[in-house]
């Protein structure tokens, strides 16, 4: 049986297609049509998920749709009438692409898929719900989904036991701590529903502590939390509720100046807000979870929603609450939600029995040897290739041991938004110029952003102050532990400035070549660590094809290509063809 | 002038009208769209905020109160009969 997930029209649109219970296929749209965070039908995404297991439409039994567009339809005429008439303009703005689109789910899937079959609509919160939990190793866990919005609720909880997840309490639109992240984001000057994890960065530079940082308590005054983690905001410093922008004129008085201007200079002064807010979101989410336990009394939490996504504070979540084991997948935020709402259908509303476990986030495409050797040759780039893996592991740790920067491009594109070893950026951490060479000449990005570090699973707790046992989470670089402080000197550039490190760990069984490489640059370095930062450059999505791959490295500081067993040297090839330069964006 | 460029001058000719009618109407259709907006948002929208203004109706909860214990909101999402999946809403 083959159920088909869609989630689409307000950001990162995404495909996920389950076979008899089992995830086979997962991309986001994004990928495919190089716009970053995608709102449009993933057509393309679909296209992949089908193409992929050789079936056409006719053969999937179920489409899913990630939320009930009628009721969220119903919250933005509400907030319309609410804050009638200061939402003229957003009214203006917004209501075409609801006529047009938004309420005419079922027919765009009919029409731009000629599918005849059932579609279902699941709530947007029960699809971040089943996201985690259903492809979670556990049979009875404690749930939190936290994002900016859905329908009306913007955060809520329950309990998940076998196949049913019952969501019990909510908070409602307009009270939302996603919101309240993303709004800091938009007057720290970043881009809101793309660059809330550079604030997350950024935080670690700021003063960590409640009662020293001046930020701390003024950012109090606009959100009211309860014991029990219930929170609500203080709308008179928002605007989200009826304008295109986030923070009201109030709260640039209350932080003590306007807005950062996009290119505007980082001060103490916004690396302490930054901070301020990061230690709010963790309260809120330890004092929720903390509740949560006394209520559910179990030790497995699972999480879901875009605050799912800051690793910061899923790396405190075990030590700070009671809770003993956690789960999150590779895509907690609404991209995720296509794979919930495939999920839930096979698992919930049909019953069929739960063997589903995510274990690779080893979902999106593939090439093989014949279609990278055709374009490489079709375009004329110079390559050598590799007699076998071994040679090729070998060769590409000397190079990274020697700080060259190595495009790597093996095997299925990753799901989610973190580059986990097929489409990701490798470099020696060792060197304690990596992180500025990276970020300057090949990310293109600002000063101030780590890079994570990648580790072979058997050795993190020798580099690590993490949680024992592990998380699983980890595998998909979900959370941040302190590294050990005797490591700092050793691998300078991915310590970010706390001493923390956004970990990956990798299993042999998960990604062979890419464990053996490490193992292999530890031959070299004594240290099975590697930088791994995703295969783009700043605003654009992470690579998808051998095109996007090749078009980034000649446009980057990228030294080497290693795609399936062609290396290709970028001296060796003219550039002036493919300056991915000029396409930098936020 | 041969007759194949006085041709294609009138092709062109034509082309260029084509691509200004399709760009009228859609400035025509943008503005009948605002107009419409606008009346159904003064009329609609507007109407039923006033009414729900004078009977203190309140459509977003916004207020934020010392003496309440907890802001969380009962919602009891759970499984469903199937046939409810098949809604929108």
């Amino acid at each position: 049986m083959y159920i088909l997930g869609i989630g689409c029209y307000y950001h990162d649109s995404s495909a996920a297609l389950l076979n008899d219970g089992k995830i086979v296929a997962a991309a986001a749209e994004e990928r495919f049509t190089r716009m970053k965070h995608d709102t449009s039908f993933p057509i393309n995404a679909i296209n992949y998920c089908l193409k992929s297991q050789e079936i056409t439409i006719d053969d999937v039994d179920y489409i899913g749709f990630y939320e009930k567009p009628f009721i969220k339809f119903e919250r933005v005429l509400f907030q319309h009438i609410e804050m009638f008439p200061r939402s003229f303009k957003t009214f203006l703005s917004s209501t075409p692409s609801w006529l047009n689109e938004k309420l005419r789910t079922i027919g765009t899937i009919r029409k731009k898929l000629k599918y005849k079959g059932d579609v279902m609509f699941i709530e947007h919160h029960m699809a971040h719900a089943a996201s985690s939990f259903l492809a979670s190793p556990f049979n009875k866990a404690a749930i939190l989904t936290i994002d900016g919005v859905g329908e009306w609720t913007t955060t809520a909880y329950g309990i998940c036991k076998d196949n049913n997840i019952n969501l019990i309490k909510e908070i409602k639109f307009p009270h939302s701590i996603g919101l309240l992240y993303s709004t800091i984001t938009a007057y720290l000057g970043f881009s809101v529903n793309n660059s809330e994890y550079k604030v997350m960065g950024l935080s670690a530079y700021g003063i960590m502590d409640t009662k020293k940082n001046p930020y701390y308590k003024r950012l109090k005054k606009v959100i009211d939390i309860k014991d029990d983690g219930s929170y609500r905001l203080n709308m008179k410093y928002f605007i989200y509720h009826y304008a295109n922008r986030m923070p009201s004129k109030k709260l640039c008085d209350l932080l003590g100046g306007p807005i950062r201007k996009k290119d505007g200079e980082i001060t103490k002064r916004h690396k302490d807000i930054a901070a301020a807010l990061q230690m709010i979101t963790e309260e809120v989410v330890v004092k929720i979870l903390s509740y949560l336990h006394k209520v559910t009394k179990l030790d497995n939490i699972v999480i879901a929603g875009g605050v799912g996504l800051n690793s910061v504070n899923n790396g405190k979540i075990l030590k700070n609450t009671p809770f003993k084991h956690i789960w999150i997948q590779p895509d907690a935020g609404d991209g995720g939600t296509s794979m919930g709402v495939a999920l839930y259908i096979y698992y919930t509303i049909l019953g069929n029995k739960r063997d589903y476990v995510l274990k690779s986030a080893y979902l999106g495409p593939e090439f093989i040897s014949k279609e990278i050797r055709e374009f490489l040759d079709f375009h004329k780039i110079k390559y050598s290739e590799f007699k076998n893996d071994d040679e090729l592991v070998k060769r590409v740790a000397h190079l990274i041991y020697k700080n060259n920067i190595i495009g790597w491009f093996q095997g299925k594109m990753e799901w989610g938004p973190r580059a986990l070893g097929s489409r990701s950026i490798i470099a020696n951490p060792c060197n304690p110029e990596m992180k500025d060479i990276l970020n300057l000449k090949v990310k293109h990005r600002e000063y101030f952003r780590p890079f994570a570090p990648v580790v072979c699973r058997d050795d993190v707790e020798d580099y690590f102050d993490c949680d024992t046992p592990l998380p699983d989470s980890t595998d998909f670089m979900l959370m941040v532990y302190p590294i050990k402080k005797k490591w700092h000197d050793k691998i300078p550039s991915v310590t970010h400035v706390d001493g923390s490190g956004r970990l990956q760990t990798i299993r042999r069984e998960q990604n062979s070549l890419f464990y053996d490489l490490i193992r292999e640059f530890e031959k070299f370095s004594g240290i099975p660590i590697l930088i791994n930062t995703s295969f783009n450059i700043r605003g654009e999505p992470i690579v998808c094809n051998p095109y996007d791959a090749y078009r980034c490295m000649m446009g980057t500081g990228i030294d080497y290509l290693v795609i399936d067993r062609f290396l290709i040297a970028r001296e060796d090839n003219p550039h002036h063809m493919w300056n991915s330069k000029q396409d930098i964006k936020d | 002038m041969g007759v194949v460029s006085k041709m294609s001058i009138i092709r062109l000719f034509f082309k260029g009208f084509k691509q200004g009618i399709h760009e009228f109407g859609t400035s025509i259709g943008s503005i009948i769209n605002s107009v419409l907006l606008t009346l159904t948002y003064f009329v609609g929208v507007g109407l039923t905020s006033v009414v729900a203004k004078a009977v203190h109706k309140h459509f977003l909860e916004t207020e934020i109160s010392k003496r309440k214990k907890t802001y969380w909101s009962d919602l009891n999402l759970t499984k469903k009969p199937i046939e409810e999946y098949y809604r929108r809403f």
